[in-house]
């Protein structure tokens, strides 16, 4: 165990180094740069003026030492300021990141409240007339984007209660209820691809479970059909299921970045996509390196759980 | 300067005595563009004092410094915030503001007397001290400011403070650029001395402006208070304003809807649909962004729109009524080198229409063959591609080139790659948007400032640029609006942009606020006078 935990924990070193250098050199690569944003796109700018520009932001130094100044500042807790707006980027990531935060989590509860009860009905009742109606609805929360599902959804409480959410973020230590009403929205609009995974997911290994031998076993006992299901089947179908969900964080994020936009809500992803847009170099590296990180890291530690879970990973 | 540095000098006095009294007739005090075409406002009863409204904005501000900003934006955020010493009213005619007065004792000298009793945010009244410290950053922006904003400032050599009420100006050269500039106000805010040493520009302000700046947080809100000592009484009538960054325009939509909030910027058909809705009121106006088509033409390359005739057949190919219609659902005007709207300095329309723009396919084939291109040649046209309605105006430009067998082959690209090459001069050619200017000069300098980069295979006749000079060199307005129709008169022989179409602006407000209108500046100007019912 402690070993391959400590081969998991050298494998990060790497990744990440890795990904840095990937993330640093595809921002750099994109065509545009922010000096031609900075200058939108003004023909009448010197190349005297441009150089000015780059200096004063630093970017007339050659590439790897940008890059090192990158890496040194993020790990030193300053990896400088948004190019655009000259605010540090951890103050706007420190002002992003808990929204984003709090709208993953909040999708990946409502994945879990509503998609493994589904799949466990659905397994139960498997080829009936509710089943059929889950795995159709499944199949459909699957195909719809979050963003189309997104303007759906503002567009009809718009039209039918007069209603959206507030539309000044408030957080929730502030304003619980406000920010509760905010959040539900657009966490359901990301929610729904994760409840249909979770719900394929838990209904098809519930119902490899419900043959295993010791279900039978319980059900000769003679434990109630909820007992059996819940008690004996459903912890162990679960395994599989709690992996998936670990790993569907990063779907959650990306899409979290569309409908942040469509919400008007400041997180993370909002503040990506105009970063990107605006060519704003340091913001986007380290935006990027810091989702990066957040999804290498839940990964090893789904992986960690797993081992945890399940004894037989540690004997391969 | 003579009699009409009296007048003007008379106009402005008449000017400040009217404010000073309350009266906040709309008299024309001095005319820099003339009368405008007015957009709708809501209108209608006694304003009322007090109420708070919400206000939905396309895209966030980025930063709010006042110095050298280059995010039209930035002034959405700001522009509650600052004042000028001069401002437009609606029809883009010059009032005072900070300034009460102004002569000019020869063609390089501006004095201006300052309003006193004016007030910052902060308590301190405003200075000549306050004004030379911001036009010393004006022409030096500290970050996030951006030297390529000095392309719009006038030919300033010094600012002198005369008195603690009197500032001087010295020009470098007579620059008509200079009252235009002071009046759109988008890069000559006027802030206190030291500002950007007190609190931080980017998020923080200090101005004299009718609202003071409660917060600002980036990509969400910007929250305003009633300033209280505000100069302009009985301005502002609202307590609070709320502007909250909404980027999808169907969150607006909905926000709209529901009463979330009271006004936003749409698209014409998300403002037709809104249409119907009784809660709300659709504004109409035009604003200074046409659209236009770019070439550039470099040594050696030998293109076929490096012959003028090619460059003029392919304007007579396209059917600018056609874009209108199909793109812009009806709604548009043709435009000229200086917009319609602008004043008096744009080109007629029916002149426009059917003249210098006459859609005349049959004109143009006989240019193409005059040129030797009866067979046609390919080109690459670039287009930004948000908004759409850049690349849909493309297709339809290129189904009307096909009528002269130019095969166009359009290239959407976002805004960073499209600046990159707009400014590089890496494209053949390209359709884009022009955007505000203080001043007539604005719309047209760049026929000599450009040349080096986009036509450096092409001689420019040197008219244009003697009338452009000639055009910034005389102030008073009856004599400039002839040079500028014979500008562009000339512009439009050579073609070497091909103006498309000027293109309306639509804003969506609940019916509760009143004395909105869409401003010709592409700013939200009326909500420094709005009310709530």
């Amino acid at each position: 165990m402690t070993g391959y935990v400590g081969r998991r924990l050298l494998q990060l070193g790497p990744t990440l180094f890795g990904m840095s250098v990937v993330i640093f050199l595809m921002v750099r690569l994109m065509p545009g740069d922010v000096v031609d944003v900075l200058t939108g796109g003004d023909v009448s700018i010197t190349p005297e003026q441009r150089d000015a520009i780059k200096r004063s932001l630093g970017l007339d130094q050659p590439l790897p030492v940008q890059y090192v100044h990158w890496i040194f500042g993020m790990v030193t807790g300053d990896p400088g300021f948004s190019l655009r707006s000259h605010e540090p980027v951890y103050t706007i990531l420190g002002r992003a990141l808990p929204i984003t935060v709090e709208l993953v989590v909040m999708a990946i509860v409502i994945s879990v409240l509503i998609g493994i009860p589904l799949g466990v009905a659905s397994a139960t009742r498997a080829n009936s007339a509710g089943d059929f109606g889950a795995r159709v609805g499944g199949l459909m929360g699957l195909s719809m984007p979050s963003f189309w599902l997104a303007t759906l959804i503002l567009l009809f409480t718009s039209l039918v209660f007069q209603w959206v959410p507030a539309v000044s973020y408030e957080p929730f230590l502030k304003d619980p209820l406000t920010n509760l009403s905010q959040m539900i929205l657009p966490a359901l609009s990301i929610s729904v691809f994760v409840i249909a995974i979770v719900m394929r997911m838990t209904r098809a290994t519930m119902l490899e479970v419900l043959r295993q031998d010791y279900v039978r076993t319980a059900r000769a006992k003679g434990g109630t059909r909820r007992s059996v299901t819940y008690r004996h089947a459903l912890r162990n179908a679960l395994i599989p299921v709690v992996t998936v969900v670990g790993f569907q964080v990063g779907t959650l994020m990306s899409g979290a970045a569309i409908v942040e936009v469509i919400f008007g809500l400041p997180g993370v992803g909002y503040t990506l996509i105009q970063a990107i847009f605006g060519r704003d170099y340091t913001l986007v590296e380290t935006t990027t390196m810091l989702l990066a990180t957040i999804f290498v890291v839940l990964n090893l530690l789904v992986d960690l759980a797993y081992v945890v879970i399940d004894p037989r990973i540690k004997v391969q | 300067m003579g009699d009409y540095r009296v007048t003007r000098r008379e106009l402005l006095r008449q000017g400040s005595l009217l404010t000073a009294a309350g009266l906040l007739a709309p008299a024309a005090l001095l005319e820099a563009c003339g009368n405008t075409s007015s957009s709708p406002t809501t209108t209608g009863g006694t304003p009322r004092a007090g109420g708070s409204l919400t206000w939905a904005l396309e895209q966030d501000p980025t930063y709010l410094a006042p110095f050298g900003p280059i995010p039209t934006s930035n002034h959405w955020g700001n522009e509650l915030i600052y004042d000028s010493l001069l401002q437009w009213d609606k029809n883009l005619t010059i009032q005072p503001a900070l300034a009460e007065s102004y002569t000019t004792p020869d063609n390089l000298t501006y004095i201006f007397k300052l309003r006193q009793g004016v007030k910052f945010h902060n308590g301190n009244e405003l200075t000549g001290d306050d004004v030379k410290y911001s036009f010393d950053l004006i022409r030096n922006p500290p970050p996030p400011g951006s030297v390529s904003s000095l392309g719009q400032v006038p030919a300033i050599a010094s600012v002198d403070v005369v008195d603690k009420y009197t500032v001087r100006f010295t020009m470098k050269k007579p620059d008509a650029s200079m009252l235009g500039f002071l009046a759109w106000g988008r890069y000559s805010g006027i802030a206190p001395v030291d500002m950007y040493k007190q609190i931080n520009p980017v998020t923080q302000g200090i101005g004299t402006g009718p609202m003071k700046l409660v917060e600002y947080i980036p990509n969400d809100h910007l929250s305003f208070t009633r300033f209280a000592d505000y100069w302009n009484k009985p301005l502002p009538y609202l307590d609070q304003i709320l502007m909250k960054v909404l980027p999808d325009e169907q969150a607006r939509v909905a926000a709209l809807r529901s009463g979330a909030v009271d006004g936003a910027t749409l698209s014409a058909d998300s403002a037709r649909v809104l249409a119907s809705d009784r809660s709300l009121v659709v504004l109409k106006g035009l604003t200074a962004a046409f659209r236009e088509i770019q070439f550039t033409i470099k040594p050696g390359e030998n293109k076929p729109w490096a012959d003028k005739r090619v460059r003029q057949a392919i304007s007579h190919a396209i059917n600018r009524q056609d874009i209108i219609d199909k793109v812009y659902a009806g709604d548009g005007k043709y435009s000229g080198f200086i917009p319609p709207g602008y004043g008096k300095y744009p080109i007629a329309d029916a002149d426009l229409v059917s003249n210098y723009l006459k859609f005349d396919l049959s004109k143009a084939k006989q240019l193409m063959s005059d040129a030797g291109f009866s067979n046609g040649f390919p080109m690459t046209m670039l287009s930004i591609a948000a908004p759409a309605d850049m690349t849909q105006a493309a297709e339809v430009v290129k189904q009307h080139l096909q009528q002269i067998k130019i095969d166009v082959s359009i290239q959407p690209q976002d805004i960073g790659t499209f600046a990159k090459n707009n400014g590089n001069g890496t494209f053949d050619c390209d359709l884009t948007s022009r955007g505000m200017r203080g001043d007539p000069n604005g719309f047209v300098a760049e026929f000599v400032s450009n040349a080096r980069l986009w036509w450096p295979g092409y001689q420019v006749p040197s008219t244009i640029a003697e009338l452009i000079s000639k055009g910034v060199a005389t102030p008073q307005p009856d004599q400039r609006y002839p040079i500028y129709t014979q500008l562009q008169q000339a512009l439009m022989d050579e073609m070497l942009e091909i103006p498309l179409v000027a293109v309306y602006k639509y804003q969506v407000v609940n019916r509760r606020m009143h004395n909105m209108y869409v401003a010709f500046t592409d700013f939200n100007t009326g909500l420094k006078q709005a009310w709530v019912s």
